[in-house]
């Protein structure tokens, strides 16, 4: 069947927001005013403005970013392509990790009037930090520079979209997510490994056949339907494959009881019958660190697969024989489905460096060469449609299945400010009815409930 | 110039000299009076109008009057998260304290090596909190930790599901919390050197057993410790959070039985931005933490015992 198309971006019951940020001005002159009545100069060093020229006289552009660990050194050399290109720009990156539990130092920077002038935000976060006030709108940037709706993957422009202006542009691409087997377990179970499941009915029983236990500990297991990178990431991602979804735009409502999301979580509930999820959960993607994730080990034989995924099992598990795939879904649901999450690039309320700003996200968000480095450099999708990377990527193993993925990718998360409250509600949901706790039917109505009130009253202001 | 002008010109000066000093000192302490009134003081009291407002950070607060602490009676993860810090409280603490005696008692037996054993149960609580959480959902890891797998070999097949499993969550970390009972050991190891050897000794020739020693000597010398220990141990489990968030990943689960007081609020605060709610919570858990500690320091009254003034 044709899966329902995604929802217009125009949200007829959800204004403009006011352009005017007099509470930011307020609050700002209140602090600084006290901070330099009471802490005069001894300060200075913390509170001042930057400056805004670097000691050889190119503009500085204050830049914070998301990449520690091994992706720091890589987008280093990004932003070093960046300053060959532009050299009347210096860039002074800082890393800052801003997450949902991270972002305190962000939000502070804005609210001092201090902030950097690019900033990367989760996706899902862009309508939620513009409607708390901490963005820039980008419309009169995108406009004068031409760049289109079209120009990216439909899903990773809509995640930017919020209130008839755009906030952000896309910078990396997720498309979450392939559906991974395991072929050497497959094989072992006397099944066909070139024969994925396709619908829920086959992945259930294939689930079945591929899970083995050994004086009552679990040796291996099937699938695990509710970690797919957190229940509240298994709950959008089978919600859409079978055919729900999870909001309204149209009408500003949470839809978490669509009937075909109830019939996922009814599904994924029934599954956990059969398992103790105390137990399971022991084996699922536990503690972030990749040497341990159960699937490269061997120990779960299917799983949604993030991109990411492709480079850890090349480093930590490089026998592992594997497949990428469509996620299964039940005839009357969404084939091919997948949802699109990434890091987004910003500007911040209050940023000085705003021209440059939009230049440097411009450059590696809807740029050839731009978009092409931070492919390459960094082994992550852009959200530019159209960008030389994916013709580089096509003929590598798995990662052109996934670029597959990414172009049939029709979903986003909700657009809507309380977002993240709307994850941890479908978490809660999503455990209550694993655990028992609650029908799925009760557990969605009450994410539904709390979540509607708590968008109320977001939008109430 | 008379005596009587001399002595009034020494007077004053006298003062003046004293109130320069006044000043002076004044100044001295600046930084610190300063920074008490502007990063302490200023926010507690913000803080409180805040949560009396709907407050989202960037914009300006609006006066909301009562309407935080009465969403908060309606809002039953709030009624979750206190139970679920209060059974914390109520297991953690007391036998935190108990563990902690036990353990300075055992060194305070005079064994050969006191040095290398205080050292060994004093170290867990120099491990930093994220640390000595990552360790534990090891140990505690339902398929391949440690402690299944030594139940294993005492005959329980399928051990408990620790962090996993909702009616395990909670024991789980009260575990884990006992492992950091050095703190207090240290406390209550001082506390026992001082108990006078001589009572100690008059007690055993009246014919006492170590028991009754235990009861009538040692216990009320180092009730000042155990008060303390106490007081300190509640402030610590209302306040508490960073295991709790590193184990969980700051979901607060399984269902939603990790969701400690601060768990929340923070998740109130920093993740979904509803500030005004969140300072609203901050002071309910004020008013708790200060109802238990006067409750405590008020039924203890007559049973501390401090030394000196009998």
């Amino acid at each position: 069947m044709t899966p329902e198309q995604p929802k217009s971006v125009s949200r007829p019951s959800l204004p403009a927001l006011p352009s005017g940020a007099s509470g930011v001005l307020s609050r700002r002159a209140l602090l600084g005013a006290g901070a330099g009545a009471l802490l005069g100069g001894s300060l200075s060093g913390c509170g001042g403005q930057s400056p805004t020229h670097s000691e050889d006289g190119r503009r500085l552009l204050n830049v914070w970013h998301a990449w520690g660990g091994v992706m720091g050194p890589r987008f280093e050399k990004v932003c070093q392509a960046f300053e060959k290109s532009h050299p009347e720009i210096k860039l002074r990156l800082v890393y800052t990790q801003n997450n949902l539990s991270t972002n305190q130092k962000f939000f502070t920077s804005v609210a001092a009037g201090t902030p950097p002038d690019v900033t990367f935000v989760d996706g899902p976060q862009v309508a939620s930090w513009a409607e708390w006030g901490a963005l820039e709108p980008l419309t009169q940037f995108t406009t004068s520079a031409g760049v289109k709706a079209e120009d990216f993957f439909p899903p990773t422009w809509r995640q930017n979209v919020y209130r008839e202006q755009v906030w952000a542009l896309t910078y990396s691409a997720d498309p979450n997510f392939g559906f991974a087997w395991n072929k050497e377990a497959f094989r072992k179970a006397g099944l066909n490994p070139d024969d994925p499941p396709q619908t829920i009915d086959e992945l259930t029983e294939t689930a079945g056949k591929l899970t083995q236990k050994q004086d009552g500990v679990l040796r291996q297991i099937g699938l695990i339907p509710w970690a797919q990178y957190g229940p509240a990431n298994s709950m959008f991602t089978w919600g859409w494959a079978f055919g729900g979804d999870f909001f309204d735009y149209a009408s500003n409502r949470i839809t978490a009881t669509h009937p075909r999301v109830l019939k996922a979580l009814e599904w994924i509930a029934e599954f956990a019958k059969d398992y103790d999820p105390a137990r399971v959960a022991s084996l699922q993607q536990g503690f972030g660190t990749a040497e341990q994730n159960p699937f490269y080990s061997g120990k779960l034989a299917m799983q949604c697969l993030h991109i990411g995924g492709i480079g850890d099992i090349e480093r930590y598990a490089p026998n592992l024989d594997y497949g990428v795939t469509y996620i299964p879904a039940p005839p009357e649901g969404e084939a091919r489905s997948s949802w699109v999450g990434g890091w987004c690039m910003s500007i911040p309320k209050g940023a000085r460096n705003v021209e440059d700003a939009w230049e440097y996200i411009r450059w590696l968000c809807h740029s050839e060469v731009g978009t092409q480095i931070v492919g390459s450099e960094c082994s992550i999708y852009p959200g530019m449609r159209h960008s030389p990377y994916f013709e580089q990527v096509k003929s590598r193993r798995f990662y052109r299945d996934y670029v597959k993925i990414l172009e049939d990718s029709r979903h986003q998360r909700p657009v809507m400010p309380v977002q993240a409250y709307y994850m941890r509600e479908l978490q809660r949901a999503v455990e209550a009815a694993v655990y028992g706790r609650s029908t799925p039917a009760e557990a969605l109505a009450i994410a539904e409930k709390n979540t509607q009130a708590e968008l109320e009253l977001a939008l109430a202001g | 110039m008379s005596a009587r002008e001399l002595q009034l010109s020494v007077g004053s000066g006298a003062a003046r000299r004293a109130r320069e000093r006044v000043w002076t000192g004044l100044a001295f302490a600046a930084p610190a009076i300063v920074g008490l009134l502007w990063f302490t003081a200023f926010p507690v009291i913000s803080s409180l109008y805040y949560s009396f407002c709907n407050y989202r950070v960037l914009k300006p607060p609006v006066f909301i009057g009562g309407g935080n602490y009465r969403r908060l009676f309606e809002d039953p993860l709030f009624f979750t998260s206190l139970w679920n810090t209060a059974y914390y409280a109520a297991f953690a603490v007391p036998l935190g304290i108990v563990l902690a005696l036990a353990l300075a008692m055992l060194l305070n037996t005079g064994v050969r090596g006191l040095a290398i054993y205080r050292t060994c149960f004093y170290v867990p609580s120099v491990v930093p909190i994220v640390a000595s959480a990552v360790l534990w959902i090891w140990l505690l890891s339902p398929q391949e930790g440690a402690v299944n797998d030594l139940l294993r070999m005492v005959g329980v097949k399928e051990g408990p599901g620790w962090f996993q499993s909702p009616e395990w969550s909670k024991p789980a970390i009260i575990l884990w919390s006992l492992w950091n009972v050095g703190g207090g050991m240290v406390i209550f190891l001082a506390g026992l050197q001082d108990v006078p050897k001589e009572l100690h000794e008059a007690a055993a020739l009246d014919g006492a057993r170590p028991l009754a020693q235990f009861r009538n000597v040692t216990l009320p010398f180092i009730s000042p410790q155990i008060l303390f220990n106490l007081v300190m141990g509640l402030i610590g489990a209302f306040q508490f959070f960073t295991p709790a968030y590193v184990m969980t990943n700051g979901s607060g689960g399984p269902v939603d039985s990790t969701t400690f007081y601060s768990l929340y609020l923070f998740n109130v605060a920093f993740s979904d931005f509803k500030m005004g709610y969140a300072c609203a919570m901050a002071w309910v858990l004020l008013l708790v933490v200060l109802s238990a500690t006067t409750l405590v320091l008020r039924s203890s009254a007559r049973l501390v015992y401090y030394g000196g003034d009998a």
